[in-house]
């Protein structure tokens, strides 16, 4: 039921191809990303850390698919714009996280039986919507790279992310927490996985033309 | 000799002295008593305190609660600081755009302030650090501080929040978005002493609050503050400060702060003492009153009557008159048998002298008859004089009391003639010169006689100058007229009446009437004329008295 709420249309197959064509060197990038609650890492009180591990209780699998996985500090490139839906159904925003192309128009359909708003300060996008009933529909077209937060101006509990980057390589996990970032120009590279409470966690990985790379992560990395 | 106090005098001071000792009892056990009470009091003023202190800290923070859950709502205030932590996470964040969004937090937070009107109203950032702040204490939590926060309460954020520059109670509310915790508000209060007055109100005592064995704020005064701050606090219920006892309790043990609250036993129990002080010198004043009005009243019942009694005796007394017998006073038992006891003692001697008197009266009668009976021609002479004068003393309105002296005078008028010889006085015919002058002898010899019996002294003037007359040419002394007192005066009548009417050796007996002729016919040269007056009216009424001696005398003249 999930999966069907993500109306991501095919955005693998709508980058266009615009690499280099005289380097073909990329190669794609896969992995799995898995969540580790709680995330309170204890740390050691002395030389010896304590025997006893909390328990690692696992998130729910859906929270994996609030993971926006993108290439770092990626060259700017011509991207084609997505048109997605963010739904405010049950007093949520629904998925809470949505990753697009720059100059893509995201869609807040009301579908609960009561008003909502959708307003936001984020630098990359400000704007508020008003307050709008049931079955209407509003959109907002991002054309400025970075996080946007998404509010209810009616319902504080509630909030989205709409991350908007200008280049192809980002991906976000599904359900099982797989996800491929193709066409990935090769060279020292990092990923970046990034959780709303969960913050950054990067990898380096090392792109070989033609060799697929494997880029697991399991958040939150314990802090340093 | 010591005076002995008056009746009044002792009664006043026992009653006094009573109830003066009572009240010392009363004033020492109150004392003793209102210290106890006013310490039991005091504890309970300050239980009291505690209770409705929790009550209203209940019901505050409930309000305080419900009041941050509402603010902790706000979604600009979430949103811009959302957005403020998950950009700056992301990419970082340019100044205009920090700025923006802080300012956007922080005019929030002071609107929610305002409406609050809390000391402070802090908005911390997921790592408790202070993002932003409003309200008069806003300067204490300087932005990026991290403020040390002891919950006691976890599930509500509340407790206690110690900065550099002072204390907080604080509670709290997560600032929550989806699932997650993006900080926290907190609303706090200080630790002042404004906020030691208010409670110091609610408690109606004296309060003092301690951050980390430091006194911050106080409602005592400096000096026992000061010394509270030295000593520091005991685990008892009470602790003496500066001298004065004070009762404590803690109100709030929360964290580093704790709040006590103190009432002095001492002062309290200056007002209780000085209270029971004013009802008991009202009592006092009262109950001397009263008994110095009863012990009068009681004196004067007891001393009046007696006073009444001795008066009548002081009376009875200066009047020689015993006869008369006490009245009862009518005022109590004692003194009604005292007075009857009296009477009775007073009858008693009466009896007994009249006894004696008798006896004595008696043994003279028996004195003159005998020596009346050394001549037969004077045999009862005595008695006829004595009867004769009685009546003329009465005829002339003599007291009783004098009649008396007069009756046993007359008896005894011619007792001088023990130191005559028989010739002389028997002799049957007229006396020579100088037997007449050893005769005139006789009423100085009977006043040297009567001198030897002290209760005679009255009578002694009778026998000495029953031969004293007016015109100055009787004997001893020759006295005149007024001179010679009454009752001599009637015996000398009485003496020359029986005299004329009795038998001599030398001569008959002449009749009464003859000798009245002849006693009026030398009245006022011989005789006294009251007195010879006085006879003429008694002889005939004489007839008619019991006297025996007067029959006697009153007989011979019809003989």
């Amino acid at each position: 039921m999930r999966s069907g709420v993500l109306l991501v249309s095919l955005w693998a197959s709508a980058v266009p191809w615009t690499v280099d064509p005289a380097a073909q060197q990329e190669a794609v990038v896969r992995g799995r990303v898995e969540i580790g609650v709680p995330i309170t890492a204890r740390r050691p009180s002395s030389a010896y850390p304590t025997r006893s591990v909390p328990a690692p209780a696992l998130a729910p699998a859906s929270e994996r698919r609030h993971v926006v996985v993108y290439l770092r500090d990626a060259p700017r490139q011509p991207v084609a714009p997505m048109r997605v839906a963010l739904r405010q159904r049950d007093e949520s925003f629904v998925p809470r996280v949505v990753a697009v192309t720059v100059g893509s128009e995201v869609d807040f359909p009301n579908e609960d039986p009561i008003y909502h708003n959708v307003f936001s300060l984020s630098r990359a996008k400000t704007f508020n919507l008003g307050r709008y009933p049931r079955g209407e529909t509003r959109g907002v077209r991002f054309d400025v790279p970075g996080v946007v937060k998404v509010f209810c101006e009616i319902h504080s509990h509630m909030s989205a992310t709409v991350m908007v980057f200008d280049h192809p390589w980002f991906a976000t996990p599904d359900d099982a927490g797989r996800f491929e970032l193709a066409r990935v120009p090769v060279g020292d590279r990092q990923i970046t996985a990034w959780h709303e409470r969960l913050g950054d966690t990067t990898l380096n990985v090392r792109i070989e033309s033609g060799r697929p790379v494997s880029a697991d992560f399991t958040l939150p990395v314990p802090q340093q | 000799v010591k005076n002995p106090p008056r009746l009044i005098a002792r009664t006043l001071a026992v009653t006094f002295i009573t109830v003066a000792l009572i009240l010392s009892v009363v004033f020492i056990v109150l004392m003793v008593e209102a210290r106890d009470r006013v310490r039991a009091a005091e504890m309970e003023k300050l239980g009291v305190a505690e209770r409705v202190f929790t009550a209203l800290e209940a019901a505050r923070q409930q309000d305080q609660l419900a009041a941050i859950g509402t603010v902790a709502e706000n979604p600009t205030l979430k949103a811009a600081l959302d957005t403020y932590f998950t950009e700056s996470r992301f990419t970082g964040l340019p100044a205009e755009q920090e700025i923006s969004l802080r300012d956007t937090v922080t005019l929030e937070v002071e609107k929610l302030a305002a409406l609050t009107r809390a000391d402070v109203l802090a908005v911390l950032d997921s790592g408790g650090h202070v993002f932003a702040t409003a309200g008069p204490s806003a300067a204490d939590w300087p932005r990026g501080e991290r403020p040390d926060i002891a919950i006691a309460v976890p599930s509500t954020l509340q407790g206690m929040a110690v900065l550099p520059s002072g204390a907080f109670r604080v509670s709290g509310a997560a600032l929550r978005l989806v699932d997650r915790d993006i900080g926290a508000l907190l609303l706090g209060t200080r630790l002042d002493g404004a906020y030691a007055r208010e409670l110091s109100n609610l408690a109606g005592a004296d309060v003092v609050i301690v951050v980390r064995g430091v006194v911050v704020a106080s409602t005592l005064p400096p000096d026992v503050t000061g010394a509270l701050g030295r000593q520091g606090f005991h685990a008892a219920a009470t602790q003496t400060l500066q001298g004065e006892e004070f009762a404590i309790r803690t109100l709030l043990d929360s964290g580093p702060a704790r709040i006590y609250t103190l009432a002095s036993i001492d002062a309290a129990a200056r007002t209780a003492t000085r209270d029971a002080l004013l009802t008991l010198a009202t009592v006092a004043f009262g109950a001397f009153v009263l008994a110095g009005v009863g012990s009068l009243w009681l004196a004067r019942t007891l001393a009046d009557p007696i006073d009444r009694l001795s008066g009548e005796i002081a009376m009875m007394t200066a009047s020689r008159d015993l006869r008369r017998p006490l009245p009862p006073t009518g005022t109590s038992r004692e003194l009604d048998a005292l007075a009857q006891a009296f009477n009775e003692l007073m009858e008693g001697l009466t009896a007994a002298e009249a006894d004696t008197r008798a006896a004595y009266l008696g043994a003279i009668r028996g004195l003159a008859a005998t020596l009346d009976a050394r001549d037969p021609y004077t045999a009862g002479h005595s008695e006829r004089v004595s009867a004769l004068s009685v009546l003329i003393g009465r005829q002339m309105g003599i007291g009783e009391t004098e009649l008396e002296v007069l009756r046993l005078g007359a008896l005894l008028h011619d007792i001088g003639k023990v130191g005559i010889s028989d010739q002389i006085l028997r002799k049957p015919g007229p006396l020579l010169p100088d037997e007449f002058e050893h005769l005139k002898r006789h009423p100085g010899l009977g006043a040297h006689i009567l001198r030897q019996v002290p209760f005679l002294g009255p009578h002694i003037p009778i026998v000495e100058l029953h031969h004293e007359r007016p015109d100055g040419r009787g004997y001893p002394f020759g006295l005149r007229g007024d001179d010679i007192p009454l009752a001599a005066r009637i015996v000398h009548v009485a003496d020359a009446f029986d005299a004329i009417t009795s038998a001599r050796a030398y001569r008959p007996a002449r009749s009464a009437t003859e000798a009245l002729a002849e006693l009026h016919a030398y009245s006022g040269t011989q005789f006294d004329p009251a007195s010879v007056d006085a006879l003429l009216t008694v002889v005939p009424l004489a007839t008619a008295t019991p006297e025996p001696a007067l029959q006697e005398l009153l007989g011979r003249q019809t003989v």
